[in-house]
């Protein structure tokens, strides 16, 4: 497999002098899914930031498909990586849709009728078509969130980066954002999100990195939400349907693989079921609400606040 | 909220409104000049009937033109109490040592009319395009690209910052606050305007960061097409006849 993204010990301070990302190394493999986790203001923006040269690194730290991004020109650069911020009113910039849409295409120096047709396509895969004389102060937020990620894939990157995709969406509109993004990763594009959403992480992560100003972690979905310590010690939790067959597991619930999605549960449920002959068998013993409590115990960190 | 939207009736059909908005701007932008300069009053008041003729064709609503006269009119009436004290001439009235002059009279009457007649021209000018028409329009007649720039975001900003002001003053509203004309009040007001400033101030930033993570080399990166027709060149000619024409006419007729 080709490395998409590879990251030697990246270092950066805000200007004032405040330490904000340290020695960070990542390798990202080509079609990969990737989630970035971490506390507000662990730097994962700062950090996307570096990986299209938007903030410029010391040295050739971060290499694109094996190419140092600060010796790429402008419109390589911003056709290897796409990234799509968090708040769409930072991204449309521009007086419509259709400026917004084609001001990638237009700094790459692509024909007019190219452009033209970038934007349709990149409207069309965020499910907005027509929109193009749409101003922007007049679409709803989820309109203006794909709106902003359809200003972005008219540049058809390799690389899709974003920041927060489904922060302050409503359950359709994160669902239906779920879907474009997992729809490109089938298509080959490599994708990176930052999120706080746990339970939709596992739909959109092969793999995840914890950063907190540096990588504190990396593994599964699985190998991270299985280790408390490194959740709490973060400000992370795991997906709510982990948690709950954590509990099953102290009521004597068998099974090896915890489900980590609504989905993975039902699957994970069925064959328990089938593999115990038919049913499955829960009970209270003396230490029951002992482990029971151990469990929501560590799983549990929001109460520390009120304390 | 009450948007300043200068473009609310920019989908209404009209001669005016299909215009081609690069003739639309240099048609109305000779007019302007042409009406401002005008020497007299019955002159002026041709003018204005004029504009008010297009005002008519353009179909645009009353309440649009009028509430905006309104603004430019409050600014100008300090001119017809100021100017017949001011200025020299024939006395209209007299008491004491302080005179009404007819010519002060003339002068500031003259003032206004030209400049409700200028302002007319430009609402409809702006209010039969959409804004965002307008500023390609000006890019296309080469405007520098960073006034182009700067009229673009002021118009897609003043929105976010008219919400972002807003949801402050609810915010305030919300835990008690009553705005009064004291020192207070003032205070709590001039830090919100700080607190507004600053928050443009990162937002800023972080456009600009989105905008180099586009390829922004500085250019203005937009693409226009307009077309002139045969009907544009029907309109502009006789409009900018007209606006020449009220200065020459002593020389034809």
């Amino acid at each position: 497999m080709k490395e998409a993204i590879c990251v030697k010990g990246l270092t950066y301070s805000y200007p004032d002098g405040t330490p904000a990302l340290g020695d960070i190394n990542i390798t990202i493999n080509e079609g990969e899914k990737i989630v970035i986790i971490g506390p507000n203001g662990a730097g994962k923006t700062t950090f996307f930031l570096h990986l299209n040269g938007t903030l410029k690194s010391q040295d050739n730290r971060i290499l694109i498909k094996g190419k140092d991004i600060n010796g790429m020109s402008n419109s390589e650069r911003i056709r290897k990586v796409g990234i799509v911020f968090q708040d769409p009113d930072d991204q449309l910039f521009m007086p419509t849709i259709f400026d917004d849409v084609a001001f990638g295409p237009i700094n790459m120096g692509m024909p007019e009728e190219e452009v033209k047709e970038r934007v349709k396509k990149a409207l069309s895969k965020v499910g907005l078509e027509g929109f193009e004389e749409r101003v922007p102060h007049n679409l709803s937020y989820g309109q203006k969130k794909r709106a902003a990620l359809a200003a972005v894939l008219s540049m058809e990157p390799e690389i899709l980066i974003l920041d927060e995709p489904t922060a302050n969406l409503d359950p359709k509109s994160r669902a239906d954002f779920i879907k474009v993004i997992n729809n490109l990763n089938k298509e080959g594009i490599t994708t990176m999100i930052a999120m706080h959403d746990v339970n939709a992480l596992p739909d959109l992560a092969d793999r995840v990195y914890v950063l907190n100003k540096g990588i504190i972690a990396e593994g599964s979905p699985m190998e991270i939400f299985s280790d408390w310590d490194l959740l709490k010690d973060n400000n992370l939790e795991a997906p709510d349907i982990f948690k709950f067959f954590k509990v099953l597991g102290c009521f004597g619930y068998n099974c090896e693989d915890l489900p980590l999605s609504l989905d993975e549960a039902v699957e994970v449920l069925a064959r328990t079921i089938e593999k115990e002959n038919g049913h499955v068998h829960l009970h209270i013993h003396e230490h029951t609400h002992a482990e029971v409590k151990d469990v929501m115990h560590s799983y549990n960190h929001h109460t520390t606040w009120h304390e | 909220m009450d948007y300043p939207e200068i473009d609310r009736y920019a989908s209404i059909d009209s001669p005016i409104h299909n215009f081609d908005p690069r003739a639309k701007i240099i048609t109305f932008m000779v007019m302007i000049f042409s009406f401002v300069f005008l020497d007299s009053i019955t002159k002026a008041l041709v003018g204005l009937g004029i504009a008010s003729l297009i005002y008519i064709i353009a179909k645009l609503p009353k309440a649009f033109v009028i509430h905006r006269l309104k603004v430019v009119f409050l600014f100008l009436f300090p001119l017809l109490i100021i100017m017949p004290l001011t200025v020299d001439g024939q006395a209209i009235a007299q008491y004491h040592s302080i005179t009404i002059t007819l010519e002060g009279f003339q002068y500031s009457s003259l003032v206004i009319i030209r400049a409700l007649s200028a302002v007319t021209l430009a609402l409809i000018m702006l209010g039969t395009t959409r804004f965002d028409i307008t500023i390609k329009a000006l890019y296309m007649l080469k405007v520098p690209g960073t006034l182009i720039q700067m009229l673009m975001f002021t118009y897609r900003y003043i929105f976010v910052i008219m919400d972002e002001f807003q949801r402050m003053w609810k915010a305030m509203e919300s835990k008690g606050f009553k705005l009064k004309a004291n020192r207070y009040g003032l205070s709590v007001l001039g830090n919100m305007i700080g607190m507004l400033i600053i928050k443009s101030y990162d937002r800023a930033q972080r456009v600009y960061q989105s905008m180099i993570s586009k390829g922004y080399t500085g250019n203005p990166g937009t693409i226009v097409n307009f077309k002139l027709q045969a009907k544009d060149y029907a309109i502009a000619l006789p409009m900018i006849l007209i606006a020449l024409f009220m200065h020459t006419y002593h020389l034809v007729l």
